[in-house]
This record gives structure tokens, C-alpha cells and sequence, in this order.
């Protein structure tokens, strides 16, 4: 189930950065890992030394199919990108780099080649070749292909194909210019073992599937070694990995969806990472010994779409009316106890496109009543339905909002609090009035790309997109117009022009940017990144 | 199960994979079919096979469900004894205040002022307690106990006779305490209160009237026929409560993350994964039947006089 | 109805025993709650945004806390402390714990109050006529019991809310329609498929019973003696069979109430109410708080053990008083 959800997946191995401080940091890691006795052998006091090679992470979801591309949810690929290697790096803000592959040249005529590695192995032994990743990409693209990956046209919405030429030589065709095109196959882009995913196909339920450690093949610099669904996947180095050997021998993922039980087992020294940590539990880790809250302003923008096909959405001024109702920044102020930052348009401030003359929606009880009679939809009684657990206190939000809405003398607002996967559906739905259930719905999009295309073509473009979540034609044409920009400038203002439109047409409840935090053993050296992304390979003790 | 961009092709052909185009009376009959060759079908959400998926998760309900009941008779049957045999004293109205609130007390709310309570001493390692500002107790949970299953009982055993370790059998015992003593808490109390009206009504009998007047000891006749006798309604109903025992299970596990079937079957039906959802209750039905069955043999032997009709 | 023995048994058993009494009282002050709690409410409880101006919600006296609050990425220690205003504190979205609480007892006692009656309604009909005619339909809702009976009921109850969803329904408040309270919502939602839900995994309860008195009567004297005079079938089902019922099912439906509690609480706990203003919501919001903000926990859970308390024991009384030797004290969670 393709969650459009997202954060991202891919490495950038800025051994630069970190590898320098290697040395020095080994000899206090033993002391760090004292208390690790949930390893599950023994009595748990293992040798010093070896410990110091190990790592443990605990995520919120945990992934339930051994395919990296069957969903889109940032967690997995926390996971997978450390087994199965994205093609390219990427670095927030910075652009995509080559990993496996060695480099690339734009054709021209909307075609770039992409140049293998040689010395790329999967896991079982095969060379990585041309075809393995031309499959790759074409798998997401073709739904006759047989083994098909269901994250669909949204993460590779320009690509059209991609062909082997030679036996290191992919040639990929997009529609959209260059720069664009980059960014999605930078994005997706995997190294998959084409006859081992045909092998481990399940036909019948359309997925390749497999249980056991030696189900997993990747080229990745680890390669697994334990496997219990749903609960831990352990990996160790992979000994005939192409690049740098990563800083640790043994890395431990985990998932707890409690926010508190995460935060426990950080404190308790059964993890040395742990993601989405609650603003309320901040305070206790800081104060625990031995572990420390980083945390960082994320690409991740919270908002809620409004489906304006069906009533009472489909008018603009209830939409706007809306916007008025709610106090986007006091509820960053009060419920996310300020880790976040209000916004009135699709995307972070971080990202190409943003624009800063766009402000936030300012809450306005006696603006927001008139427009809703303006609209004609007074004494309406509507839901926003909201996931539990997915993003920074999730339901809290939409909770207050809901109630800020319902403030309002002339609309009836209530929350429906939802599993995640619920409103998920609902954002891939499309707007077709007889596939809606929940018009009005919370959901976060990570716009890991660093540019604002990423952030809204999913979501308002026409052509080609039965789950888009907005029907307008205006807002559509100005995203496709910039999509063909080749001149980044222009490009840039284009999108600033996007964001105004959006804006004025508030195809969603805007509310707020989050912040990441991270509760992390004091021994580990790292930085959280704005896309979210947790890699061993930037990691040091 | 399709995503973005799913166009109506990909949607009928799946549609015809899964068999969603025939009519649903033959959907039914091929569930069914599939269902009396062990065959439950596949999860919608994690496109795993939904037998595989319940079978692995019986281990720790089971686990978690025995450890419960264990719990329960140990400290039960006494309490109910020495509420019975000291009948209108203090023992008495703290056993039976206690079987009161232990009936009362929805489980998932007792689970977490039980972490809230013993997240305190649990931490041995390093608990700081600082009697802060007004009445609250300032209390530093460093070693919460989340109740995270990590090691399984049988894995636990396995360590210890390969290795000698009681390393994983310790940590078994401290994941397993808490949850156990959650879910045991309402049987405890309902043991406790059975326990002591069966004795109570157990040693107005003529039998034991007689029996005394022989000369036996009454402490002997209390325990060797009294107890005996009141066993055979605990065991009734604790056969009768297997149901509540398995929806106990179901919230327990959900409160403590302890990965057996009843978490599964909440995350199944938080996410509408109905195959799933389905899958896990047909078993948990089949189940009861056998538990049903075990309960009657179980009870004939205990009690000649009741033959299986 | 209720005979002059029965009556005397239940005033003897009230005066001897000091439980009944605890529970009536009980029993008498959550009602009077769940009546009045716009009255007695000091906030509109589902308004929210109550917060400390330090940030956080306030804590109840003696609960007061450090926390941290975010600026611009630094991240900087307050001190939050209790306030008059929130008697209780407040819970993660600034609702008064106190005024939801109050409208938690309203919630639940409604929920099984419609839960009971509807139960009734389908339970008892249905068990007089199957004990009354006997064959199949008997046979039938023999069958049906046993296997609803042996199923736990939480799991059933899940199934059917996975069945039906979980649609809430919006009761109106006549006090605040009669302008006695001012500022309190006009209507609160109470979980509507859960009522129904709960309905359905208990009915079978009361027709087992109502099953059990008819057979036993259909072969009284008076019982043949009024059908040879030609009354009809449901006259004297109504008029002999079904008050002689009377009592097991009024000890039944106080059981079975302390078990639609539990449920409703349970149902709500785990999200599948549709609802939020629920004791057993607000205890699993107040679950991933539980070690820096407890009072949004244990509040409500307190209200969940003293309404099932009372009724427990109000229901213990009846049944010692009355002993109408029946099961269905299987609570299902």
C-alpha cells in the first residue's frame, strides 16, 4: 500500500564528514553499551569491543515485505536503503550525486545515460548490471510488467522508461526537463536483482515476498542476518560491499508506535537511536543520563486536504473560512510546544519555490463566519479525520483545529480519530465524489527533494493523476508550466508563483512545518537530517 | 493495495487475481474452501500469508494467557482460604475488597498505573526518588517497564540449557511480570471470591459436619475436602471465563506492545485489513471450541458424578 | 411482579450489609453527575486550548512539572504549575479533565443504559418464545448461545464494529436547551454503533434466561389452565410468563450493565468508538503522557472503577437477596 507519504532514502556517504573522527570515538563507545542485555543470547554482557561495532534503532513502523519498493514510508527505507542501495545520493538541499552509478550525461532529446559502477555484487553473488536497474525503474512505471511495484507514477511522475543499452549503460526517458527528471529517478532509483525478484515473486499475491534473512538481496553495505516480522531485523557488514566498509559490524532495527515506549527504551539502554520523539517526553531524556535530544526543522509540512469535488469543499471561500478558523501558530505554540512552524502554503521554508511574501493564515473567528455565509454552506456540519501516532502529536492537532472549526457560530466540527493507513487511502483516492470517504483529512508530506515540485504535483496536477487530491485547472497549468522551465531562476519564481496560488485557493487546511526530534545515545556521533533520513553510514560512536 | 495512478486496467486485472470479479457466492465458497485446507488467505496490508501470520503470534498470547492464569490461581486459592477460614476479621474484608476492585478495574487502566507505580523500583539500577514540590512524588523512570516481549519463553529455556545462562530466562521474568499480573488481576479476584463462598458453602455440608464429629482434624478436613470440592465450580468457570481471558488478552497486549495475536488482531482492524482481521478471529473461535471441549473432559474427571451427556 | 418476600429480602439484605449501601450511594452520586454535569462542569469540555502560558497543560495541584519548549530550534526548560481554574489540570489538547470527567459518566452510563434496554428488547422476546413453544426456534437460540457465550465478548464486539464502523450519534442536552447552563455544548456525541455493538454481544444473556423462566412455566397449572380457556399465545406471555421472568432479568441487566461499561470504556481505549469524549479515550491519550503528565490517565480510570463499583455491587445485593441462580457474569474484557 503505497503510502504517498514520504521522507526518503538515500544516502549520502560523506565519509569526509564523519570517518575523521572514527578513531577517537571507538574506545568510549564500550563503556556506552553497558546495559545491553536485550540482545537476546545470553546473559548480554558482551565483549566491549565488540559492542562498540554495534548499533540499535528504533523507528515507529516496522516493514512487513522484504520489497523496497512496495511502499512509500519514510521508516522502510530507514530500513532498506541500508540493504538495497539507492542508485544515487542525496543530500538535502544540495542536489542528487552518483552512488552506484558512476555518472550520468543529459542526451538532450529528453533521454539521459546513466553510467554502473563495475564492481558493484549483490548480496547472493550476482554483479549488479544495466538491466537489474533499467527493470528497477520500469517495475514502478508499467502496471503489465509482472512484478510490479506498487508506489505507482507519484515518486517517478515524468519518467517513462528506462532501457539497458550495455551491460553498465541505462538510458533513461523522462517527460518533464532534466533537472526534474533528476530529482525522481535520483529518488526511487534502487538496485534490485531483477531475476531474484522474478524468482521470489508471489504471483497470486502480486508481491515478492519471503520471510526468512536469505529472502533479503541487495547491494547495500549491510546484508541481513536475522529476521522476525513486524518486530527486529538485524544486519551485519556485507564483506564484498564496492564502497567504504560502514562504521559499524551489527545494526539492530526496531519499531515501537508508542511514542513513550520508544523514549523508555532509550533511556533504558535497549536502543541507541530512536525516532519521532513527543515534545513532553524532551524534558525526561535530557535529563536521563547518557542520551540527548537532537533535533532538527524537517522538510515535512502537516496540513489537511479539503477535496473540492464534493460539498462543502468545493467552495472557495469555505476553504478560506477554514484557514481563518484555525490558530496554526498557537497550535505549534502550544501543542507541539513550539517544535514546528506555521505556514500558509504547501512547502518548508527550506525548500526551492518556498515563498516568504506568503504568510500564514491569520485566525480570524469574524472573517472565517462571513465567508462560510458568503459560501452558503452556514450551519454545515463536517469531520476532519486524523492518524494516531504517525506524526508529531498527530491527533492533538486535529483535535484543536477540529474544535477551533467548530468555534466558529456557523460550522459543526468534530475529529475522527483514525489508524494511519486509513487517511493514507483516503490521499490516494483521487477525487472522484463516489471514492471520497473522508474529504477532509490530516496527512504530512516530507518534500525530501528539497524542491517545492516535489511537494505539490502529486497532489494538485490533472493530467495523468487520478489521486490528486484537488480539482482546478489553474493551480494545475502553473505546476506544469514550471515543470518545463529549464532555466532554474525562472524555475524558482514559477514556483513562488505556484505557492501564491495555492494560498489564495486553499486547496488545504494549511497548518505547520514539524520539527524532527531524535532521542540519541550521547555516544553517537550524528546529525538529523531535514529529510528525515536515518543512515548508519553517517553515524560514528 | 494500488497506489497512485492505478489506472483501470491495473485495477482489473488485479480485481481478477484476487477473484474480486466473481460473484461473491463464489468468493464465499472458495474462502470457505480454502479455509478447511488450513488456507486463510493473505493480509491486504502487509501481502503476507494470514496463517503464517496468526501462527506466529500464538507463542506470546499463549505465553502471556498461562502466566496470567498461573498467577492468578497461586495467589487466589490462599487469599480465598484464609477469607473464608477467618471469616468478618480484617483478612477477610481486605480480600474481599480487594476481589471487589480487582473485578472492577478495566485492565488497560490497571496495566498503566502498574507502570506508573513499579516503573519506580523497577529501575534498580539507578532509581532517583526526590520528594519534590507539594504531595507528588518526583520519580525518575529510568528503567520503564515497557513489557516488551524480546525473548520468548522457549527461547529463554533454550539459552539456558545450551549455555547454562539464566540471562534470557531473568529477562523473560521481567517482561513478563507486569502484563501477567494485569491480565491476572480480575481472575485472581474472581478466584478469590469463588475460593471463599465455595468454602464457606462447602463447610455447612453434613459431609464435613460428619466428618468432624469423627474426630478428624478440622484443618485436615478444610483442605483435603473442602478445597477439593470447591475446586470443581473454579475450574468451571474458569473454563467459562476463557472468553474473558482472550478479550483481556486482546488489551493487555495492546497496552504493554506484547506481540501475540490480540495485538495483531487491534493493528488488523485499526488499518481494515479485513483478511487478517477475519483470519485471526476464525482461529480464536476454533480455538474456543477445542478449550470448550478440553474444559468438559477435564471436568468429568474431576467430578465422577458428571458424565458427558 | 415483585412479591412482598422478595421486597422484605431485599430491605433485610440492605440493612445487614454495609456493600448494598456503598453501592446505592454510589450509584445515586454518578447518576446525579452524568445528569447534571453541565451544571456541575466549570468548562465546556470539549473546548480546547487551555494551556499554561509557559506552555503545556496545567497540572492539577501538587502535580507540577518541568517540561521544554522549542524557539526557533533552541530548546529551553519551564516550570508549569496548577492553576484554581482546572481543578484537575488539563489533558494534551487543553480540555479541563475535571468537566470531562463529569461528561465521561454521562457517556458511559448512556451507552449502557440504551445498551441494557436494547439487549432487553431483543433478548427477552425472543427467549420466552423459544422457551414457550420449544422445537426448533429453541434449538436454534440454544445453538446460537452456546456459541456466542463460549466467544469473548471484547472480540465479538471488535468484529461487529469492524463490520459496522463506528458511528457516533448526537444526544441533545436538555438542560442547556433550558438555558441552565450556560457556555456547555448544546448536544454531545455518544459512540452509536458501540450502544448497538454492545446490544448485540449481550442479548443472548437475557434470552437465555427469559428462555429458562418460560420453560419452566409453560407447564404450570395456571399457565395450561388459561390456554384451555383459549387465551392467546401472547396473552399469557405477557401477562404470566414474562413478569415471573422479572427477576433473574433485573439481576441480569444490573450485570450486564457493569459489563456494556467495561466494554464502552474498552472499545474507546482502543479507538474504535468514533468518539472522544469517553473515559476510556482520554486514558489512551493520557498513555503516551503517562510518565510527565499522569493525571490525564488516572482520572478518568477512576471514574470507570467507581461506576463499575457500584454497580457490581448493587448487582451482588440483588443477587444475594434474590438468588435467581444465573449466569452471565462473563465480563468480556
Amino acid at each position: 500500500m503505497p503510502d504517498k507519504e514520504s521522507t526518503d532514502r538515500r544516502t549520502f556517504l560523506q565519509y569526509g564528514g564523519t570517518a575523521a573522527a572514527t578513531v577517537a570515538s571507538v574506545s568510549l563507545a564500550g563503556c556506552g553499551n553497558g546495559e545491553g542485555n536485550g540482545d537476546g543470547e545470553g546473559d548480554g554482557d558482551g565483549d566491549p569491543a565488540e559492542s562498540a561495532a554495534e548499533v540499535t534503532i528504533t523507528l515507529s513502523q516496522f516493514p512487513d515485505t522484504i520489497d523496497p519498493l512496495d511502499h512509500i514510508t519514510g521508516d522502510y527505507f530507514d530500513v532498506f536503503d541500508h540493504i538495497y542501495e539507492p542508485i544515487f545520493d542525496f543530500r538535502p538541499g544540495e542536489g542528487i550525486f552518483p552512488r552506484v552509478v558512476e555518472g550520468q550525461e543529459v542526451q538532450g532529446d529528453g533521454t539521459t545515460d546513466l553510467q554502473l559502477r563495475d564492481d558493484v555484487v549483490f548480496h547472493n553473488g550476482d554483479d549488479l548490471t544495466a538491466e537489474d536497474v533499467a527493470w528497477t525503474i520500469n517495475r514502478t512505471l508499467d502496471p503489465d510488467f509482472g512484478v510490479q511495484s506498487p508506489i505507482g507514477t507519484f515518486g517517478l511522475g515524468s519518467i517513462e522508461g528506462a532501457e539497458a543499452v550495455d551491460d553498465l549503460t541505462v538510458t533513461v526517458e523522462y517527460g518533464a526537463a532534466p533537472g526534474l527528471a533528476e530529482f525522481e529517478y535520483g529518488n526511487y532509483g534502487r538496485a534490485m536483482n531483477r531475476e531474484w525478484s522474478i524468482d521470489n515473486h508471489d504471483a497470486e499475491n502480486s508481491a515478492i515476498s519471503g520471510s526468512s534473512p536469505d529472502d533479503f538481496n541487495g547491494t547495500g553495505p549491510y546484508e541481513v542476518v536475522d529476521f522476525t516480522s513486524g518486530e527486529e531485523i538485524v544486519l551485519e557488514r556485507f564483506d564484498d560491499y564496492w564502497g567504504e566498509a560502514p562504521p559499524f559490524q551489527t545494526v539492530t532495527f526496531r519499531a515501537n508506535t508508542e511514542s513513550s515506549g520508544r523514549a523508555a527504551a532509550l533511556e533504558a539502554g535497549e536502543t541507541d537511536l530512536t525516532i519521532n520523539v513527543l515534545p513532553e517526553d524532551v524534558a525526561t531524556i535530557q535529563d536521563a543520563s547518557g542520551v540527548e535530544i537532537r533535533n532538527v526543522t524537517s522538510f515535512r509540512t502537516i496540513f489537511c486536504p479539503m477535496k473540492n469535488t464534493v460539498e462543502p469543499y468545493d467552495s472557495p471561500e469555505f476553504r478560506r473560512a477554514i484557514n481563518h478558523a484555525v490558530d496554526n501558530e498557537g497550535i505549534v505554540e502550544d501543542v507541539l510546544s513550539g517544535f514546528g512552524r506555521a505556514v500558509g502554503q504547501p512547502v518548508a521554508p527550506a525548500i526551492n519555490g518556498y515563498n516568504p511574501d506568503v504568510e500564514p493564515y491569520e485566525q480570524d473567528v469574524g472573517t472565517a463566519e462571513s465567508l462560510v455565509e458568503e459560501s452558503g454552506y452556514g450551519g454545515v456540519d463536517i469531520t476532519l479525520t486524523a492518524p494516531q501516532g504517525r506524526y508529531l502529536n498527530d491527533a492533538q492537532v486535529a483535535q484543536t483545529a477540529a474544535d477551533q472549526i467548530d468555534q466558529l457560530s456557523n460550522v459543526n466540527c468534530e475529529a475522527n480519530i483514525v489508524e494511519f493507513p486509513v487517511v493514507s487511502d483516503e490521499n490516494s483516492a483521487g477525487v472522484e465524489p463516489e471514492n471520497i470517504t473522508h474529504p477532509f483529512y490530516m496527512i504530512g508530506w516530507g518534500t525530501i527533494t528539497g524542491d517545492a515540485d516535489y511537494g505539490v504535483q502529486g497532489f494538485f496536477t490533472v493530467p495523468d493523476n487520478p489521486s490528486r487530491t484537488f480539482d482546478d485547472e489553474e493551480l494545475s497549468d502553473a505546476i506544469l508550466e514550471s515543470q518545463q522551465i529549464q532555466d532554474p531562476d525562472e524555475r524558482t519564481q514559477q514556483l513562488q508563483e505556484v505557492m501564491e496560488i495555492a494560498h489564495e485557493k486553499a486547496p488545504w487546511l494549511f497548518l505547520h512545518v514539524q520539527e524532527s526530534i531524535y532521542g540519541v545515545n550521547e555516544a553517537i556521533q550524528w546529525e538529523p537530517r531535514p529529510d528525515e533520513v536515518v543512515y548508519v553510514e553517517e553515524m560514528d560512536r | 493495495m494500488l497506489g497512485q495512478g492505478a489506472t483501470q486496467d491495473l485495477i482489473e486485472e488485479v480485481r481478477e487475481a484476487e477473484g474480486l470479479d466473481e460473484p461473491i457466492y463464489v468468493q464465499y465458497g472458495d474462502y470457505i474452501g480454502g479455509l478447511l485446507r488450513g488456507d486463510l488467505g493473505y493480509s491486504w496490508r502487509s501481502e503476507r500469508d494470514v496463517a503464517a501470520m496468526v501462527v506466529e503470534r500464538i507463542p506470546a498470547t499463549i505465553e502471556l494467557a498461562v502466566a496470567a492464569t498461573a498467577i492468578a490461581i497461586l495467589i487466589a486459592v490462599p487469599l480465598g482460604v484464609i477469607s473464608a477460614t477467618r471469616r468478618d476479621t480484617p483478612y477477610d474484608y481486605g480480600a474481599t475488597l480487594f476481589s471487589l476492585l480487582g473485578i472492577s478495574t478495566p485492565n488497560f487502566w490497571l496495566g498503566l498505573m502498574l507502570v506508573l507505580l513499579f516503573g519506580v523500583w523497577y529501575g534498580i539500577p539507578y532509581p532517583t526518588i526526590d520528594v519534590g514540590s507539594g504531595l507528588w512524588i518526583r520519580v525518575e523512570f529510568v528503567d520503564l517497564p515497557t513489557g516488551r516481549r524480546e525473548v520468548g519463553l522457549g527461547g529463554a529455556v533454550l539459552t539456558l540449557f545450551r549455555s547454562g545462562s539464566f540471562g534470557d530466562l531473568w529477562l523473560w521474568i521481567k517482561q513478563i511480570t507486569l502484563p501477567a499480573v494485569t491480565l491476572g488481576t480480575y481472575f485472581t479476584a474472581l478466584i478469590t471470591r469463588l475460593t471463599r463462598s465455595g468454602m464457606i458453602d462447602e463447610s455447612g455440608k453434613p459431609y464435613v459436619t460428619a466428618t468432624r464429629a469423627k474426630g478428624l482434624p478440622g484443618v485436615l478436613v478444610q483442605y483435603k475436602h473442602v478445597l477439593r470440592n470447591t475446586m470443581i465450580p473454579i475450574i468451571t468457570v474458569l473454563g467459562l471465563q476463557m472468553g474473558t481471558l482472550m478479550g483481556g488478552a486482546v488489551i493487555t497486549e495492546t497496552v504493554f506492545n506484547w506481540p501475540g495475536l490480540g495485538l495483531r488482531l487491534i493493528s488488523a482492524l485499526g488499518v481494515r485489513d479485513w483478511p487478517l482481521m477475519q483470519g485471526i478471529i476464525i482461529f480464536i473461535a476454533v480455538m474456543f471450541v477445542v478449550i470448550n471441549i478440553v474444559v468438559d473432559a477435564l471436568y468429568t474427571y474431576l467430578d465422577p458424578q458428571v458424565s458427558l451427556e | 411482579m415483585i412479591s412482598d418476600r422478595v421486597r422484605s429480602n431485599l430491605k433485610r439484605t440492605f440493612r445487614e450489609s454495609l456493600l448494598p449501601k456503598l453501592g446505592v450511594t454510589l450509584l445515586t452520586v454518578i447518576v446525579f453527575v452524568a445528569l447534571f454535569a453541565p451544571v456541575l462542569a466549570t468548562h465546556d469540555p470539549t473546548r480546547t486550548g487551555n494551556f499554561h502560558e509557559n506552555g503545556g497543560p496545567y497540572p492539577p495541584p501538587g502535580f507540577d512539572y518541568t517540561t521544554t519548549v522549542s524557539q526557533d530550534g533552541e530548546i529551553t526548560e519551564v516550570t508549569v504549575t496548577s492553576t484554581e481554574k482546572h481543578l484537575l489540570g488539563t489533558n494534551t489538547v487543553g480540555q479541563d479533565v475535571y468537566s470531562r470527567a463529569l461528561y465521561g459518566a454521562r457517556v458511559s452510563l448512556l451507552v449502557s443504559l440504551f445498551g441494557v434496554s436494547l439487549a432487553l428488547l431483543l433478548g427477552v422476546p425472543f427467549g420466552l418464545v423459544a422457551g414457550y413453544y420449544g422445537g426448533r426456534i429453541d434449538d436454534g437460540l440454544m445453538r446460537l448461545a452456546d456459541i456466542m457465550l463460549a466467544f469473548p465478548a471484547l472480540v465479538l464486539a471488535l468484529a461487529l464494529i469492524g463490520v459496522f464502523g463506528s458511528q457516533p450519534v448526537r444526544v441533545p442536552d436538555p438542560i442547556v436547551a433550558a438555558g441552565l447552563a450556560d457556555g456547555m455544548p448544546e448536544s454531545i456525541p455518544i459512540p452509536g454503533s458501540v450502544t448497538v455493538v454492545v446490544a448485540l454481544v449481550t442479548w443472548v444473556w437475557f434470552a437465555r434466561v427469559a428462555r429458562g423462566e418460560a420453560l419452566s412455566i409453560r407447564n404450570e397449572e395456571y399457565v395450561k389452565a388459561a390456554r384451555s380457556f383459549g387465551t392467546a399465545d401472547w396473552r399469557i406471555l405477557l401477562k404470566h410468563v414474562l413478569p415471573n421472568s422479572f427477576t433473574p432479568i433485573i439481576v441480569l441487566a444490573t450485570i450486564q450493565m457493569a459489563i456494556i461499561i467495561l466494554i464502552e470504556a474498552s472499545l474507546a481505549y482502543l479507538g474504535f468508538s468514533g468518539t472522544t469524549l469517553s473515559w476510556g479515550y482520554e486514558i489512551e491519550t493520557g498513555q503516551d503522557v503517562l510518565r510527565t503528565r499522569p493525571w490525564i490517565a488516572m482520572v478518568p480510570g477512576i471514574g470507570i472503577v467507581l461506576a463499575i463499583v457500584s454497580v457490581n455491587l448493587i448487582g451482588d445485593w440483588l443477587r444475594d437477596a434474590l438468588d435467581p441462580n444465573i449466569e452471565g457474569s462473563e465480563r468480556g474484557a
